[in-house]
């Protein structure tokens, strides 16, 4: 896997998430994502793996990756690192289907990262659009105010309503289409609400080992039996596609 | 007489079992995608896609994979098509170099049934005999259990197949079950398989994964295996165990093998920068890859 040495422009703590800005001039597509890293590797191996992150931003100059410390991989990453390591934009992301009126953007705690790029993407194509996000409590959940009129709840009701991001989301199956990215029970939960017709698409989180499609390490479980890989035939699948 | 000095890349090339190699790295199986090929293109002496089973394999569930100290411990299953299926997508993988073909079957009737599939198929230039995958239900490692069981698979493979037989063997019994191999006819023997490791998420106080450990931190443990098997046989040794850089190549081939397999290693590197760097240990040494096999110095 091929990895790039970029300049860290900015470090940025928003809430429990910290955001880092990079200079990357070349074309991102809304859900994309990129393995990342501190520099200076392969010098200890270890961490060994680069961790996958879905882009926060990007203005065609400079992009941005948010995050929460869960880890090594992530620790080191915020430790103000002068440079990072990144691949180039990776993976299928969301499809954006211009036909029939609003769309709903719903993400649970740091799966809020790609819904800002998809969320430039509708207002370049015209196309409204409502943010429900979900968080643990009020300390992630400051995040939502980059993204202006977003409903919000949180699991102790620090925040917005309190429950999960459905609680703050009522009434999905109006909507023309969903976009959804969080764990893997919340996604199910958004699969069920938007309906069984609806136009559903959800962002995976899985561990990944490559981001190349090489070690099938980041499978998902499908309709039609077994497995598919979520850095190439996602992270971003048709919900229908999805076994659960 | 003037003798022209040999150019950087032809001092990369080896022969292995009769077949020309441009370049003495190959890609472990189970490491390259199809999607991956573009950045191999000129590096990899060969070819070597995942394994092939007779039937498709979903493989198991996830977690498949957990970060280690300078590695990963993996559990995939031999996710794959099904042998059919993946000899119709087999021309994708044609880089224009030789290709050869892992496979793993459940029984010896398996493997032998895999080899007689394969065994006239011109693309594919050798087969690989998967016996050493830790993370399946059937088959898998318990071919490596001793002399006796190598002996037996080989045997069958060899008398259905005519290509270039390798034997891909796990570290432990390691020189024993090589010289079985041999005896029972394969042609080379990679050396080794992931091995054997457990992750536990303390957290949850369970099993994160149970598969087999692969990267940097296995490279001793595999070099010191090639070194004993290269000792024990006279057939050549293919060396595969956490090579991530030109110098691990360098090694490997100094303890006796004649290729070395990149895998893990291409996740977080281009395999390419392990080349360059091999061939630049090949120009600071002034050697060649074909004179490095074996040269290692006392012992």
């Amino acid at each position: 896997m091929k990895f790039h040495p970029v300049k860290v422009e900015a470090r940025e703590e928003i809430g429990g998430y910290t955001l880092l800005h990079y200079r990357w001039n070349g074309p991102v597509e809304p859900g994309q994502f990129v393995m990342a890293r501190v520099a200076g590797y392969p010098v200890t191996f270890d961490p060994f793996l680069a961790r996958p992150f879905s882009f926060y931003d990007h203005d065609g100059e400079t992009a941005s990756l948010l995050f929460e410390v869960r880890g090594r991989g992530t620790a080191l990453l915020d430790d103000s690192p002068d440079k990072i390591e990144v691949t180039a934009p990776l993976g299928r992301g969301f499809r954006v289907n211009g036909a029939g009126g609003p769309v709903a953007l719903l993400g649970g705690g740091i799966g809020v990262a790609p819904l800002k790029v998809l969320s430039r993407r509708l207002e370049s194509m015209s196309i409204p659009y409502d943010v429900f996000l979900g968080f643990a409590d009020a300390r992630y959940s400051d995040v939502a105010h980059e993204f202006p009129g977003a409903e919000v709840a949180t699991v102790d009701g620090s925040s917005g309503v309190r429950g999960t991001v459905l609680d703050a989301a009522p009434d999905l199956d109006r909507y023309a289409a969903v976009y959804a990215c969080g764990p893997n029970p919340m996604l199910a939960a958004v699969k069920r609400a938007a309906g069984e017709n609806a136009f559903c698409q959800l962002s995976v989180e899985e561990r990944m080992g490559c981001g190349n499609g090489s070690c099938n390490g980041c499978v998902v479980p499908v309709r039609d039996g077994g497995y598919v890989r979520s850095c190439i035939e996602g992270p971003v699948f048709d919900a229908e596609v999805l076994a659960w | 007489m003037v003798v022209r000095e040999k150019t950087a890349r032809e001092k990369l090339a080896v022969e292995l079992c009769g077949i020309a190699l441009e370049t003495p790295l190959i890609p472990a199986s189970g490491t390259m995608a199809k999607e991956a090929l573009g950045e191999v293109e000129g590096v990899y002496g060969a070819i070597l896609p995942k394994t092939t089973t007779p039937k498709e394999r979903a493989g198991n569930p996830p977690p498949r994979i957990a970060e280690t100290p300078a590695g990963m411990v993996n559990s995939i299953g031999l996710q794959n098509p099904g042998v059919e299926k993946f000899l119709e997508g087999l021309d994708d993988f044609d880089l224009g170099v030789p290709i050869f073909v892992s496979v793993a079957g459940d029984t010896v009737d398996e493997f032998a049934a895999l080899c007689e599939r394969l065994s006239g198929d011109s693309r594919i230039s050798a087969v690989e005999l998967n016996l050493s995958c830790p993370n399946v239900e059937h088959g898998g490692l318990t071919f490596c259990a001793g002399p006796a069981s190598v002996e037996e698979v080989i045997e069958a493979c060899r008398a259905a197949i005519d290509k270039p037989l390798f034997a891909k063997l796990t570290n432990e019994g390691v020189v024993a079950n090589s010289l079985a191999a041999e005896g029972a006819g394969a042609d080379a023997l990679t050396v080794i398989n992931t091995i054997p490791a457990l992750t536990i998420d303390p957290n949850t106080q369970s099993v994160l994964v149970r598969g087999g450990l692969s990267g940097p931190a296995i490279k001793p443990v595999a070099l010191r295996a090639v070194h004993d098997v290269s000792r024990a046989v006279s057939i050549p040794v293919i060396a595969s165990g956490g090579v991530a850089g030109g110098t691990d190549v360098a090694e490997f081939m100094l303890a006796g093998a004649t290729v070395v397999q990149v895998g893990t290693a291409s996740f977080v590197r281009e395999p390419e920068e392990i080349l360059r760097e091999f061939s630049d240990y090949l120009e600071r040494m002034d050697t060649t890859a074909g004179e490095l096999t074996g040269a290692l110095r006392g012992l």
